[in-house]
């Protein structure tokens, strides 16, 4: 035997074999008893709990609210569209299931990755996670026949929005995509997948159109087999709406303007509703609910042409001679003699700068009647050499300028009214008095928006109410202030329009069958030099970003039936030669063509 | 030297073997239902039972090997096997893999291994080597000594980072050190002390997602889709069960895949919805007679070497059901240790039926050098 063997006769600690005696003890005492709290003390507490886990409960899908135009034809409606969910609990191998979805789909590998990662907290246990929200039929086909081998793979099927009329009225519809994580996070109604409002109508009625999703309830057995289905919550339809806009209007502005940058807004000075609303260019909102590929987006997003700017109301433009009405209908209120006249040599002279009329010959001899149908620069000069700024501004903000319309579109601009405060504060310099000329004829540093041009020239038509822009047909007109205007200066505005349609600068609107009232104008992108003064370039030989933007703003009534129409052309040129044309076969549209 | 003697064989421990396949051959039942799957209008079940019993009969071979040679061999192989473990968990920062963040594999070319595993074995050695040596009961200086000597492989395991396998050479010693009994005075510090140290591992050893776990053990209905998810699911399971059990493949709870990783640290989760109290309750049974046959081998060693083997053996158990069962039954936090035979894991198989070969080899040479 070795010799390295430890002697024999040297029993085990006696502590140490107590010890385990009573571990072995103290283990089956212990756990016994938490056995016997849990399945049989608490046990019918425990079952309820495991049966409750049995019911799987599914979502049903509320359809959103139809939208319509005024005569009832579609905008907006719902399709069935085929999703891919992953029930992550019945899924064995959630990373071979996401490789062969690529391999189905053309998916990008890590993108899919990712997202599961990303929303994995978002999904309640047994709750499908939308992959992708919307497959071809196609690739429907294809998984529909192997999703059998490939547990945890389910076709979801749930209304999609489609917009028929696509790019006609995106920039009032706005559009409808999948709710990201910070929506998820605010609205509790969604869940993963789901559409929500992003943009225009869509974004701000998206309380009222999105419904509310019902509830089925089934019971599975341990093999997962659905024993029963019941229905526990009905799904409530997402409200319907009717707009004010008129389709068949709203396609003829948009034609007008078709290959140009621009707006036409044609409102029912009445009650505020919006008959026509385009933007243009415009955008197929259709793409945006499938989903944009990144070609798709960077081609929206680097058109030099903008197609996603609401140019109606998010794009402030100096207001031209347009601003003329709001300057002239201040001096009046502020006293000033509408009989009295200045003599116009062409220019107006301030300390030793020279400030030209348009007009290069100059006007004769102008009263407030001829200052505006003329449009003439130099009465205007003077005009805005006595207000001043505090006046203009003032009455400027309180006929809505400045300020947002509050029209039930989201991202409005306010535009900007300059101040003297303003412009301390921006520049931090005083206002200097040249400044005040300039913005008498409406340059500088005005901007308005061709909404707010829309809401000021309903007011003075509809007897001084500054009205809430409307895009419901059935919404109660809105006044929101009134002009501090009397109704004889405002008349005295109104007869000066006219006038300009029938001899002035507006005259292309003229028809014998209807009256109309209109005011040009053509805002300066760059300001010309001193040298360039002289010989005035045609637009034609401008670049692009360089020309004028026409503006014209307008009213017509013709039987009782009064609209205002204000067309902007980015761009475009004079007011006359651009804008007119459009206002035009607008009226053509409302008023039928004159014989 | 005879390796088998007939008078070896006839004292075989068949208790101990008996249990033990009983307890193997249950885990290998309750796989088949754990790993069942569901699919669309039919039922397929994943073959972790089948790997399982591939392993089991490999350990059983390990189990054979372990009981032919006199263990009082292993004697000798206890220091140069401590070093080499000591030099693998050296070289694992240098050329380990790593995965899940830690890096804990040595590839070895043919397989990898995790030395951590072979730490385990080796501080089994140590310990009933270095302890078995005297009577006294242990005093400050060579409770540190033998401390100083486990706290080398844990250390550098700790540092991989892998907590639990550190923890669990860490408590297989101290297990073994209070089978040799402490000085009480000694003891009467420690049980001050240690409670002491838990603040200092709170902020120094733990990980932020070891904090969490305990948090939320603490209070499991802070976040019930999340992290206390697992502790909820899995007691409403059990719960479930009630006296009965819901019956073979037939629980809820488990094939509907509530209960996260079922076939693996909450398998027995799985056996107690579908077998009940009545099943629980000889489960736990069976364990206890389990331990309690190593605990007899403990006793009746005819060494005390052989003694502290077997009680080293003993402690490797006992803690991995107490730690287990105690996170599946929701009376302590969430920690991934398995449960032994239970819980699906091919070389934790392995090893566990090699210790019980070296239990038996133990138990059947209790009378070798007995005077007539």
């Amino acid at each position: 035997m070795n010799t390295q063997f430890e002697p024999e006769g040297q029993a085990p600690p006696r502590s140490g074999l107590l010890l385990l005696q009573g571990l072995v003890w103290g283990l089956f005492v212990l756990f016994a008893l938490r056995l016997w709290y849990l399945q049989i003390h608490k046990g019918d507490e425990y079952a309820e709990a495991a049966l409750e886990n049995q019911m799987r409960r599914e979502a049903i899908y509320a359809p959103r609210g139809l939208i319509r135009d005024r005569n009832g034809t579609l905008l907006a409606v719902n399709q069935p569209a085929y999703a891919l969910g992953l029930v992550r609990e019945d899924c064995p191998d959630v990373t071979a299931t996401l490789d062969k979805v690529t391999e189905w789909t053309g998916y990008d590998r890590l993108e899919l990755r990712e997202k599961f990662h990303k929303f994995k907290r978002l999904v309640k246990p047994f709750e499908p996670m939308i992959l992708i929200p919307d497959l071809p039929f196609e690739q429907l086909a294809v998984i529909e026949a192997n999703a059998l081998f490939w547990p945890g793979l389910e076709i979801v099927v749930r209304p999609r929005r489609f917009y028929p009329q696509g790019a006609l009225v995106s920039h009032v519809l706005g559009y409808v995509a999948e709710a990201n994580e910070e929506e998820l996070q605010k609205i509790s109604a969604l869940s993963m997948g789901d559409d929500v409002g992003k943009g225009g109508l869509e974004l701000t009625m998206e309380d009222r159109l999105r419904g509310g999703k019902g509830l089925r309830q089934s019971e599975v057995d341990a093999t997962g087999r659905r024993l029963e289905q019941i229905v526990v919550e009905r799904p409530t339809a997402g409200e319907n709406m009717v707009l004010s806009i008129d389709l068949p209007l709203q396609e003829h502005c948009h034609t007008l303007l078709e290959g140009r940058a621009g707006a036409v807004v044609v409102m029912d000075p009445d009650t505020g509703q919006l008959l026509a609303f385009v933007s243009q260019p415009g955008f197929d909102n259709n793409q945006f609910v499938t989903g944009l590929s990144e070609t798709q987006w960077a081609t929206l997003r680097d058109d030099p042409m903008h197609p996603l700017q609401n140019r109606v109301i998010q794009s402030a433009f100096p207001p031209g001679s347009v601003f003329k009405l709001v300057v002239g209908s201040a001096a009046l209120e502020m006293g000033v003699d509408p009989k009295e006249t200045i003599y116009c040599p062409g220019h107006w002279k301030l300390g030793r700068r020279v400030f030209r009329c348009w007009k290069k010959g100059g006007h004769g001899r102008v009263d407030f009647h001829k200052g505006l149908t003329q449009s003439c620069d130099v009465y205007f000069y003077q005009l805005g050499d006595r207000l001043g700024v505090d006046v203009m501004s003032r009455y400027a903000v309180a006929y809505g300028f400045g300020t947002r319309t509050g029209i039930d579109l989201p991202h409005e601009k306010a535009g900007l009214i300059p101040t003297r405060e303003w412009k301390r504060e921006r520049f931090g310099e005083p206002w200097q008095g040249g400044e005040n000329l300039n913005m008498a004829i409406g340059q500088g540093f005005n901007l308005v928006t061709p909404l707010q041009v829309t809401r000021f020239i309903a007011a003075l038509v509809n007897g001084g109410k500054l009205l809430k822009p409307l895009l419901l047909r059935d919404s109660e007109p809105m006044v929101q202030s009134r002009l501090p205007l009397s109704d004889e200066h405002r008349q005295m505005v109104l007869d000066a329009m006219v006038s300009t349609v029938e001899e002035g600068t507006a005259r292309r609107l003229r028809r014998r069958d209807a009256t109309i009232g209109g005011k040009t104008g053509t805002a300066q992108v760059v300001r010309l030099r001193a040298s360039e003064d002289e010989k005035r370039r045609k637009t034609e030989e401008m670049p692009y970003e360089e020309r004028d933007h026409a503006w014209l703003a307008s009213w017509g009534t013709k039987d009782n039936k009064n609209y205002v129409v204000v067309c902007m052309v980015e761009h475009g040129g004079h007011g006359s030669s651009a804008a007119g044309p459009v206002v035009r076969a607008v009226y053509d549209h409302l008023f039928g063509k004159p014989r | 030297m005879t390796l088998i003697d007939r008078r070896i064989v006839q004292h075989i421990n068949w208790g101990l073997i008996g249990l033990t396949l009983l307890l193997f051959f249950v885990g290998v039942l309750n796989l088949y239902s754990a790993s069942g799957f569901r699919l669309e209008g039919g039922q397929a079940v994943q073959p972790y039972y089948q790997k399982q019993f591939i392993w089991g009969m490999m350990g059983l071979c390990g189990m054979v090997f372990f009981m032919i040679f006199d263990y009082r061999h292993l004697k000798v192989m206890a220091w140069p096997l401590f070093w080499l473990t000591v030099t693998l968990l050296l070289l694992v920062p240098v050329f380990g893999k790593t995965v899940y963040g830690a890096r804990r594999w040595l590839d070895l070319g043919l397989f990898s291994f995790q030395p951590s595993e072979l730490a385990k074995i080796a501080i089994l050695l140590i310990a009933a080597k270095v302890l078995s040596k005297g009577q006294k009961q242990l005093d400050w200086v060579p409770l540190f000594g033998v401390m100083a000597i486990g706290m080398i492989p844990a250390g550098l395991i700790i540092l991989q980072p892998d907590l639990g396998s550190g923890l669990s050479v860490l408590l297989l010693l101290g297990g073994v050190i209070l089978y040799r009994g402490i000085e009480l005075r000694v003891f009467k510090s420690l049980v001050v002390l240690v409670p002491a140290m838990m603040p200092l591992a709170w902020f120094f050893l733990l990980h932020d997602y070891q904090k969490q776990r305990i948090i939320t053990f603490l209070n499991p209905g802070k976040d019930p889709l999340g992290a206390g998810y697992h502790i909820i699911q899995s007691q409403i399971a059990i719960g479930s069960g009630k006296l009965w059990g819901k019956g073979f493949m037939a629980g809820t709870q488990s094939q509907l895949r509530f209960l996260p990783e079922k076939h693996t640290d909450f398998a027995v989760a799985v056996f107690g919805e579908e077998w009940g109290f009545v099943g629980s309750i000889i489960l736990l049974a069976l364990f206890c007679m389990f331990l309690y046959h190593i605990f007899l081998a403990a006793q009746d060693a005819k060494d005390r070497f052989g003694s502290f083997l077997a009680a080293g053996v003993f402690f490797y158990f006992f803690w991995q059901i107490l730690i287990n069962m105690g996170m599946v039954l929701g009376l302590m936090p969430v920690v991934g240790i398995p449960l032994p035979f239970i819980s699906y894991g091919g070389s934790a198989t392995v090893v566990n039926l090699c210790l019980i070969g070296l239990v038996l080899n133990v138990s059947m040479r209790r009378f070798v050098f007995k005077r007539a």
